[in-house]
């Protein structure tokens, strides 16, 4: 985290509001990813930017370093998320992907969309959450992990992992695209 | 370490998000080239990339959405307006912070102090004037210096009685500086000064006093004056010369010295002296002080005189008289023609001299005299004086109970004799026909103990004191040859009715008896017999023609066990309890001591009574039934009064809850049927 950051950060944990609009200027999109990662719904997801940079914004005091303000921000969304995710019913999947997958890679290669989404549900939520943040925002390895409060090198092993299973679950969809 | 091939999915991901170091890259590309399986992942990985970066893009958070996110934040925290804002951003700053913590601290203080109803300001003031006062009065090398600068300053402006002359020998203008102000003053400890000339050694002496009286003082009118100051203490001591040396020893630390001293030796061997010290007036009041520890401190009286006056007209007379000495001098050296005139002029010459002698020498002496305050110490070892005799007092207390209070009163009296004198005598009776008596005696010794056992004997003694007394005449101590006498014995008596007095053994029984009222007739013959009192007696009859009686008698110690045994023949004897009191140490006549009985006899009555027989038992079965069942239904109607507020007051939270979140299921079900229709 650079100087400028820094200061923005702790200016905002004592009540800038300036400064805390500018962050949410900067990791708003970083918030989006996430819930979306986690709820796969972009209406919720963004309610819950909402409620997270509001619910930041109350409590913002709570946060002593500036160094951890963002993995902080980073956690309300998770939990507000993984909420919002617990409470609503168990959505159905759209439709049972493995004979779609298999229906429509013959008929419809283009539409891989609904067989990825089906795919990236099954992943465990970290994996969700690293590979919508890698593929959203492109961010670096570092970035996400500062994010996501990972230590040095862990997410490496989990992109690799999320990749890998997606990639065998989509292995028939896949063939289709080359 | 795990190899690449182990690795290969981590290893693949990194290398398309372009995170592989260039040897890990190299490594990669070198096992990629080996291994078939991994090229074909490979190919797989950069495929599912590619549909990931496709896929996702569509679905990452649109362009306006940071904006959006902003417009709604500020919409859903509003922004805080005018002075509540200004504040809210002043506090962000630490030194406001700090200020506002110190405010608040400060505040909460006075706020304190208001109400002890301490005043702030002026105690400060005046602690500060004397921190400066105190300081110059701590610094005397410096304080000296400035100590004459003050009292020029002060002196321009008052010193209305001190003739002229003198204010401009003490008071040089006050423009001077410090340094001839200094040179002024010359060193204060020389007391050779004064054999300098005249007109100097004035200055000297004045500075000199000036300066020492000045720090004692405030520093003002009073820093002028010439004050002595003397005191007097006449102080009881252990040992003379132990007190001599160490009041020696105190004038040295306070900067004075013992003038003079004398003792003479008294009658008893001990020594009695004066002492003598001129100390620095400044320091009198601690060595006063130290003086104290001393010994024990008879008296003591401090004085101050005030020889301003005096010293100032001497002074003036004395410059006047040199002026006449000069003018006598010019005379005798100019005009020197007549003999006669010249004999006239040497005798007045000679005659203002020894004035001027004079006068100068009084200055010195009232210099002294301020200079040093005296302090007469009278001190006189203690007397320790051999008493010539001991006076043995007696003083004894009787205290009797008697059966006739006043016949062993008369009895008492009857003894009047001239050894034995009553010199108090006095009966009580009050409307209860209490009785009681006091007598005070006055009896001479060698009668005393057989007057006293005559009196012990007439009745039983309660409580018998007496207390000796030694009394020392002519001092005090221990004398071994001093002889001892016996005083007069006093003797006080007081007589109570037996009846008041407390029973040594208290006992109760019941005896069982089938004709109540002739056994007590018997029960009180056996107690007349016994030469027991009968104190009170009583009898009753119940409803079931049950027959009580209850005598209570009181009995000597000796006579007790005859009466408790005789009792048997009156019938049977139930539930004996004895309780005792032993008073150990009390020289208590035993056998006569009274004991305390008190007796129940009582009948069984009739062996059937009218409530008896079925009818009787089933009337009150079933008015006891009734009763319970009664008893019963008001206890169930509280227990329902208690209960019912409770009952109420959860029921109506209940149904509240159930209403809320019935509300809530049903605004679930709308909102969930909208997003199912959307």
């Amino acid at each position: 985290m650079d100087r400028t950051e820094y200061d923005t950060y702790q200016a905002a944990i004592h009540g800038d509001r300036d400064a805390f609009e500018m962050i949410i200027h900067s990791s708003s999109r970083n918030l989006f990813a996430i819930a979306y990662g986690i709820l796969q719904n972009r209406q919720e997801a963004e309610d819950v930017v909402q409620d997270t940079l509001v619910k930041a914004w109350k409590s913002r005091w709570r946060v002593r370093d500036p160094e951890k303000f963002p993995a902080w921000l980073s956690t309300i969304a998770r939990h507000r998320a993984r909420d919002l995710a617990r409470r609503r019913r168990p959505e159905p999947l759209p439709h049972d992907f493995e004979s779609a997958a298999v229906a429509d890679a013959e008929t419809e290669p283009a539409d891989l969309g609904p067989h990825v989404q089906a795919a990236l549900a099954q992943l465990p939520e970290l994996h969700r959450v690293a590979l919508t943040l890698r593929y959203f925002e492109e961010l670096d390895y570092a970035t996400i992990e500062h994010t996501l409060g990972l230590t040095n090198g862990a997410l490496r092993g989990i992109l690799g992992r999320a990749l890998g299973l997606m990639r065998k679950r989509l292995k028939p969809a896949l063939a289709t695209i080359t | 370490m795990p190899t690449i091939h182990e690795q290969i999915d981590e290893f693949l991901a990194a290398d398309l998000h372009g995170e592989l170091s260039t040897a890990e890259q190299n490594a990669l590309h070198a096992h990629l080239i080996e291994c078939p399986q991994c090229r074909k992942d490979f190919q797989e990985e950069k495929n599912m990339h590619k549909l990931l970066n496709e896929t996702m893009g569509d679905q990452k958070a649109d362009p306006a959405f940071e904006q959006r996110m902003v417009a709604r934040f500020r919409n859903r925290v509003p922004q805080r307006t005018g002075l509540i804002r200004l504040v809210a951003n002043l506090m962000r700053f630490r030194a406001v912070q700090i200020t506002a913590a110190a405010a608040l601290l400060l505040a909460l203080a006075q706020m304190g102090r208001m109400i002890t109803g301490e005043v702030a300001a002026p105690t400060k003031r005046n602690e500060y004037i004397s921190d400066v006062i105190e300081s110059e009065r701590l610094k005397p090398g410096d304080g000296r210096t400035r100590g004459v600068d003050e009292l020029a300053a002060t002196k321009q402006n008052v010193s209305p009685m001190a003739p002229s002359s003198v204010t401009s020998v003490m008071a040089p203008p006050p423009p001077v500086d410090k340094s001839s102000a200094r040179t002024v003053s010359p060193p204060k400890t020389k007391k050779a000064d004064f054999k300098d000339e005249e007109a100097k050694a004035v200055t000297t002496s004045a500075t000199e006093n000036a300066s020492s009286t000045s720090p004692e003082a405030t520093p003002g009118p009073m820093a002028n004056r010439k004050l002595v100051r003397n005191a007097t203490a006449e102080l009881e001591v252990a040992s003379f010369e132990e007190a001599v040396q160490k009041i020696t020893g105190f004038a040295s630390e306070e900067k004075g010295y013992v003038a003079t001293s004398s003792s003479e030796k008294q009658e008893n061997g001990k020594l009695r002296g004066e002492v003598v010290v001129k100390v620095l007036p400044d320091n009198l009041d601690r060595f006063l002080q130290k003086l104290r520890g001393l010994g024990e401190l008879k008296n003591q009286a401090l004085t101050t005189e005030d020889v301003t006056k005096a010293y100032f007209d001497t002074e003036s007379r004395l410059k006047n008289a040199r002026l006449m000495e000069q003018r006598l001098i010019e005379i005798l050296k100019t005009k020197s023609k007549d003999v006669s005139d010249l004999l006239e002029v040497e005798k007045e010459l000679g005659r203002v001299r020894e004035q001027i002698e004079t006068m100068q020498g009084e200055l010195k002496f009232m210099d002294s005299q301020v200079a040093f305050a005296t302090v007469t110490i009278t001190l006189a070892e203690k007397n320790m004086n051999i008493p010539a005799a001991f006076l043995l007092k007696e003083r004894a207390q009787l205290a009797l109970y008697a059966a006739e209070v006043e016949k062993t009163y008369n009895e008492i009296k009857a003894l009047a004799s001239p050894k034995v004198q009553i010199t108090n005598a006095q009966i009580d009776r009050d409307n209860t026909g209490r009785v009681s008596a006091h007598l005070n005696m006055l009896i001479a010794p060698e009668e005393s103990d057989a007057v006293i056992a005559k009196v012990k004997g007439m009745a039983r003694v309660e409580n018998f004191q007496v207390q000796t007394e030694r009394v020392s005449q002519g001092g005090d101590g221990l004398g071994e040859n001093a002889k001892t006498e016996r005083d007069k014995v006093v003797l006080n008596i007081t007589i109570s009715r037996e009846e008041q007095e407390q029973a040594l053994q208290q006992t109760s029984l019941r005896i069982r008896a089938s004709e109540v009222n002739d056994r007590t007739k018997d029960l009180k013959e056996l107690a007349t017999k016994q030469n027991a009192r009968i104190r009170s007696s009583s009898f009753s009859r119940d409803t079931n023609g049950r027959e009580y009686a209850d005598v209570s008698l009181r009995v000597p110690m000796k006579n007790y066990n005859a009466l408790i045994q005789s009792l048997n023949a009156l019938g049977k004897v139930e539930n004996v309890s004895v309780r005792r009191d032993d008073r150990p140490g009390s020289e208590i006549n035993e056998a006569e001591a009274p004991a305390d009985i008190s007796i129940q006899v009582y009948s069984q009555g009739n062996i059937v009574s009218e409530e008896t027989g079925i009818i009787a038992t089933l009337r009150r079965t079933i008015g006891q039934g009734a009763g319970a069942l009664m008893w019963s239904a008001r206890m169930i109607g509280v227990a329902l009064a208690f209960l019912a507020p409770w009952v109420l007051a959860i029921a109506g939270v209940g149904w509240v809850a159930r209403r809320i979140s019935r509300a809530r299921r049903a605004r679930k079900q709308i909102a969930d049927s909208e997003a199912g229709r959307s």
